[in-house]
């Protein structure tokens, strides 16, 4: 079967060289058949090589196809090489089968847009690039996904482009995780001198050897992949495009900015473990910057009103989940909830995009309303998302990936009790405005009217992903409760257990704390939005309070911090150089090449005579060098 | 040898000359791997080895797309069409010995059999003044260098008593078996040489003669001629001036020539209007960037010349093909062509971006491996420096054209186009960007 | 007599070959004296065949040696002539077009 491997990426690559090249040609149905049918066929290859690899895993752990060789001389060679591990089969799993389910989505929730083709060009070239991301097995075929999944998310997030503000959203998109990417960048650059190799396999193996523990060259190295993560996956203090890019259709933001590409970092950091276990500094730095980033942008989530927005900040506190398990050193703890995330997050933001399609594209949640009647299938899996989001205990996938990684953020080797009460509180404020979300969403009186209902295509993704957000938790239980450690098991082929530290409380006060702290969030929702609501309109009277909840909403002003950092003075430095000051070296540039351009033509007179004199002139002057040498 | 093959094409018309081409290159690349057909005692005058062969299959692949895209314009170029093709074949029976040859006298009569029926190519236009001022030029020039390089030649036998490429030294007391006059007679030689391949200052002649010379011809010039007198060049490097290394220099004198027609070459193209005269002078810049191979013989410079030949032959024939195609040979010429032609623009841009060296076409990997080569020698590292500025620049000339195309308004008028035409156009992009994709391809024919 | 005074001869014939095509107007000269500097060079090489300078330098003595240089001269010969011939036709076609061999006339493509 893993002889077939390279048709994973090359179906929706299929796929997208169709819809690109031939897609003003092509009827509607058949660019969805196409679009859908080229990810849901890698979907299908991936399922049946993943039983293959569970039911006989190969000896050496990974299954790898060499397509061919790319380019090779004597200290460098990169070869096209395809590889699949347990790690990698896991993002395999969610792109593909995520991927299709909302490509199925995608193709009623764009059916009345103009650029059908388009669309699913871009998605089909996005899958493409993140399989890639996830299969290579060399960081220069890596940093190509890498790349190719930016490219989509740039063109993807100004699909809309004729509106000014969605054109901005893209670049801000592009240049923020830009700044990671060059980071990234540099750090492969280094990784190269180091080693003189960029094959993941052969750093993992070498790198041990190579660099004494914490040494400053392996911490940079670190410190540079973790920036680059940083930048794809939206962590403080690059997390400021991701709300922005909400400006691109639901299914977009779905699939790359909540289910895959935000996940990139993830990904990076998991597949570069041994680097980072290296460098003490960066685990550090890692976890610090997951805690941070989930805290703050928990508290943004609270007070946000556009549900696209709302369910951003909460996928950025989502992955800053995943950082903390990184940096704590909870290897598999972080995939898992990579792992339930895609599932609940892909399905929040599809169930809102069919509400948003409804009520006439309405972002606002305070003119929703009371749509728990109206549209009862969206309503239930929204309220199966909304659980696993809010990690209700033991009914819900979120549960068993974020106690996880709670109990992990104290007791692994890196955890501290710090670490732990952030994330604890960051637990608290996720159930908080997941109440609030669902409440206002849903709960109350009618605000819009409704127009058109979700289709079937629409409602089957949503279904299943339902069941998976309930589900998908069964896989992997806390060991105190039930031995089933099915994810773990697999994912530890790749990524080392977690360390424990010595005499540590008992697990189950944490996971009763945990579900405690979770079930008290949802009644303090409840309590604010729905039992006494006199309570807000009371605090809206207060400025002060105002005060914090505008600063909130800007995303504890982040945006302005930048403004006024890098982007005004970068505006008063153009200022100065009105006159010019660099356009002068060019100018003169410009002028030595130009004269220097007579000087040739003045040479090149048409006279042959003179062309002799030339070649004369070169002998004499080749002769008298060599004489006088 | 080969010659014999060639003859029987004599006065024959586009489908047969392709035809011959093609069973030419098949016995070629058979020959390549190790099939005799028949053997003649060359007297250690001609020495088939595998690059010699390897640059024969690609000038013969490359002529046989040169005379599949534009066999048509040969046709009309004048009345006499066969005789054309005959000396087209004429030139690559000069091209085969260039790439064996063992002797200088095989190295002087190759370039002579190559350069006479280019002068008649050269100004094949009766009519046109450019023509024959182009084609007396080019003849006077040549004629001028060929006395430059028997004059070295004799020289050389007369410092070694040998016309051989390699040479038995033998040193008695003081002498170090490298006299004065043979160091002479290789400096003559190398300005020959130099005049072949239009390195600076012995390139005057190329802009003139490209830009007069009849469009096909000048393709057929600048592509696979020039490849094959860099071929007999990087023989005589590697054999002859490598065995004087002590007694010169030729770095520091490579050096010099290599950023002088790099700058020329540029520097010039950049100010073009008309874009055939762009790509006269941009060969030029690129026989700036082949004689990077020159530079500093060794496994890696011969492997990069071939891609860089191949990747540069098939790209500028491309190009050619199309400028032919063209009524106008301005850059105002091509305004809009996108519109007009999309075909022929979007694999123009191909063609360009491979001259240009941009990455996933050909070029790419002829330049990666032209650097590679001065890298490797450890020192002259500002040399690469140059050459990736001039890379550089030549971007700038090179996006010109496709800017004309894409982002201008006009109309460009070409004539009639045969889906025949475009398709080969489409297989020949599509060639260039798998070399460009897959390098180990060509490369991988190199090892055995 | 010394192989010194052949060299010498020989450079200069070449060199009035060269003064020759840099100084003359008119094409068939400038082609004539290209042919001087041909015959230089086979002047030198027929001297050469007898007197092989490194050779004479290093006292050694080869009977046989130089024949294949007087073949050479031959072959110079021939490629003259094919020069001559492409040569010629080529003035007289500029000829026809402009009723003028001077080269003086050749300046329409430049820059």
């Amino acid at each position: 079967m893993h002889q077939y491997l390279f048709l994973i990426p090359a179906l929706p690559l299929a796929g997208f060289l169709l819809l690109s090249l031939g897609g003003r040609h092509l009827s509607r149905k058949i660019i969805a058949w196409i679009g859908v049918g080229s990810v849901s066929a890698a979907a299908i290859f991936t399922i049946i090589l993943g039983l293959q690899f569970l039911q006989a895993p190969p000896p050496e752990g990974s299954y790898t196809q060499t397509l061919w060789q790319w380019m090779s001389t004597e200290n460098f060679s990169c070869a096209i090489n395809l590889r699949v591990d347990a790690l990698s089969l896991v993002f395999l799993f969610i792109i593909t089968f995520v991927g299709a389910l909302i490509h199925i989505y995608s193709s009623a929730f764009m059916r009345h847009d103009r650029d059908y083709a388009r669309f699913f060009a871009s998605m089909n070239l996005f899958v493409c690039a993140m399989l890639l991301l996830v299969l290579a097995d060399n960081l220069v075929l890596m940093y190509l996904g890498w790349e190719g999944v930016g490219l989509c998310s740039y063109l993807l997030i100004g699909f809309w482009y004729e509106t000014p503000a969605n054109c901005h959203a893209a670049n801000k998109a592009f240049y923020v995780t830009r700044i990671g990417d060059t980071a990234m960048a540099i750090g492969l650059f280094l990784l190269f001198k180091e080693l003189g190799t960029l094959n993941i396999p052969e750093i993992l193996q070498q790198a041990p050897q190579h660099f004494t523990a914490a040494s400053p060259n392996i911490t940079l190295i670190a410190l540079l992949l973790l920036a680059g993560g940083m930048g794809k996956s939206a962590q403080l203090p690059l997390q400021t495009w991701l709300p922005d890019a909400m400006a691109g259709p639901s299914p977009v933001s779905a699939l790359i900015h909540a289910a895959t590409m935000v996940t990139a970092g993830v990904y990076l950091i998991a597949r570069m473990h041994v680097v980072f276990q290296l460098s003490p500094v960066a685990m550090d730095v890692t976890a610090i910057v997951g805690a941070l980033t989930l805290f703050i942008a928990g508290c943004s989530a609270l007070v946000q009103t556009d549900i696209k927005r709302i369910l951003a900040y909460s996928t950025i506190s989502q992955i800053g989940y995943m950082f903390l398990a990184l940096g704590v050193g909870a290897w598999s703890a972080a995939i898992f909830h990579f792992f339930t995330h895609a599932f609940f997050k892909a399905l929040l933001f599809l169930a809102a995009g069919a509400i948003i399609e409804s009520l006439h594209h309405e972002h606002d949640i305070f003119k929703m309303g009371g749509l728990r009647k109206k549209m009862p299938l969206v309503f239930w899996t929204f309220l199966a998302g909304a659980a696993a989001l809010a990690a209700l205990p033991l009914i819900s996938a979120g549960f068993f990936s974020k106690d996880q990684i709670l109990w992990y953020a104290w007791s692994a080797g890196n955890g501290s009790p710090m670490l732990w009460f952030v994330a604890l509180a960051g637990a608290f404020i996720t159930a908080f405005y997941t109440t609030r979300l669902m409440i206002v969403v849903f709960w109350g009186e009618m605000k819009t009217h409704i127009g058109e209902y979700p289709g079937r295509a629409m409602t089957i993704p949503l279904v299943i992903l339902a069941i998976l957000s309930v589900i998908a938790g069964f896989i992997e239980w806390p060991h105190n409760m039930v031995h089933l450690t099915l994810f773990s098991d697999l994912v530890q082929k790749v990524l080392p257990a977690t360390m424990l530290q010595d005499d540590l409380p008992e697990e189950i006060v944490f996971q009763i704390i945990a579900a405690a702290t979770a079930l008290f969030g949802v009644y303090t929702g409840y309590v604010f939005y729905q039992g006494n609501k006199a309570l807000i309109e009371e605090w809206k009277q207060s400025s002060a309070l105002m005060q914090i909840r505008n600063f909130l909403f800007k995303g504890w002003a982040f945006d302005q911090l930048y403004d006024a950092l890098f982007v005004r003075p970068f505006k008063f430095l153009t200022r100065i150089n009105k006159s010019d000051l660099f356009d002068k070296l060019y100018n003169g540039i410009a002028l030595v090449s130009r004269r220097l351009n007579q000087l040739f033509s003045i040479s090149q007179n048409g006279s042959l005579r003179w062309y002799i004199v030339g070649v004369l002139i070169g002998i004499i002057f080749i002769l008298t060098l060599q004489l006088m040498l | 040898m080969i010659c014999s093959i060639i003859v029987r094409n004599k006065g024959s018309f586009r489908h047969i000359a392709a035809f011959g081409l093609l069973i030419l290159l098949i016995a070629n690349i058979l020959e390549t791997y190790g099939k005799d057909f028949f053997h003649v005692n060359t007297m250690q005058l001609l020495q088939f080895d595998r690059f010699g062969f390897l640059f024969n299959s690609i000038a013969l692949g490359a002529t046989l797309i040169y005379v599949l895209l534009t066999g048509k314009e040969i046709e009309k170029s004048g009345k006499y069409a066969a005789e054309y093709f005959t000396l087209i074949f004429f030139v690559l029976c000069g091209i085969f010995i260039l790439s064996a040859y063992d002797n200088l006298l095989m190295l002087f009569l190759g370039i002579e059999i190559m350069s006479i029926p280019l002068y008649i190519l050269t100004g094949s236009d009766k009519r046109n003044l450019k023509s024959n001022e182009a084609a007396l030029k080019y003849f006077l020039m040549g004629a001028f260098s060929t006395g430059l390089m028997l004059m070295g030649i004799a020289l050389m036998y007369g410092g070694t008593g040998t016309f051989q490429l390699e040479v038995q030294r033998i040193s008695v007391g003081m002498y170090k078996g490298v006299s004065f006059l043979e160091i002479t007679g290789l400096l003559f030689l190398m300005v020959a040489m130099a005049f072949k391949v239009s390195a600076a200052p012995f390139h005057f002649w190329t802009p003139d003669v490209y830009d007069g010379a009849p469009a096909v011809f000048t393709s057929f010039m600048a592509t696979i001629v020039k490849a094959a007198a860099f071929v007999a060049f990087i023989k005589l490097c590697d054999v002859r001036m490598t065995a004087t290394l002590g007694a010169i220099d030729w770095k520091l004198l490579f050096a010099l020539i290599i950023v002088f027609t790099l700058l020329i070459g540029n520097i010039t193209a950049v100010f073009q209007q008309s874009v055939k005269r762009m790509l006269a002078y941009s060969s030029i810049a690129q026989a700036g960037f082949m004689l990077f191979a020159l530079f500093n013989v060794n496994d890696v410079a011969k492997e990069g010349l071939l891609l860089y030949t191949a990747a540069y032959s098939l790209a500028t024939i491309g190009i050619f093909a199309i400028l032919v195609k063209m009524k106008d040979y301005t850059f105002e010429g091509y305004n809009g062509l996108a519109k007009t032609q999309p075909v022929l623009a979007a694999t123009n841009t191909v063609f360009l971006l491979s001259l240009a060296g941009i990455p996933l076409t050909a070029g790419f990997f002829a330049k990666y491996y032209m650097l590679a080569a001065v890298v490797k020698t450890g020192s002259y590292i500002w040399l690469v420096v140059v050459g990736v500025l001039f890379a550089a620049v030549s971007v700038y000339y090179y996006f010109r054209v496709i800017q004309a195309m894409y982002f201008r308004n006009g109309n460009a008028a070409t004539e009639t186009i045969t889906f025949s035409f475009k398709t080969g156009l489409i297989i020949l992009a599509a060639i260039i960007i798998l070399i460009g994709i897959l390098p180990q391809v060509l490369l991988n024919w190199f090892y055995f | 007599m010394p192989i010194q005074y052949y060299i010498a001869l020989a450079s200069a014939l070449f060199c009035i070959g060269v003064v020759g095509v840099l100084t003359r107007r008119n094409a068939i000269i400038i082609f004539m004296c290209i042919e001087l500097m041909l015959n230089a060079v086979n002047l030198l090489l027929v001297a050469f065949s007898k007197m092989p300078f490194n050779i004479a330098e290093t006292g050694a003595s080869n009977a046989s040696a130089g024949a294949d240089a007087q073949l050479f001269v031959f072959f110079i010969m021939v490629v003259a002539a094919a020069e001559v011939s492409v040569g010629l036709a080529i003035i007289v076609m500029m000829y026809r077009n402009v009723h003028s061999v001077d080269i003086n006339f050749l300046n329409r493509l430049k820059n």
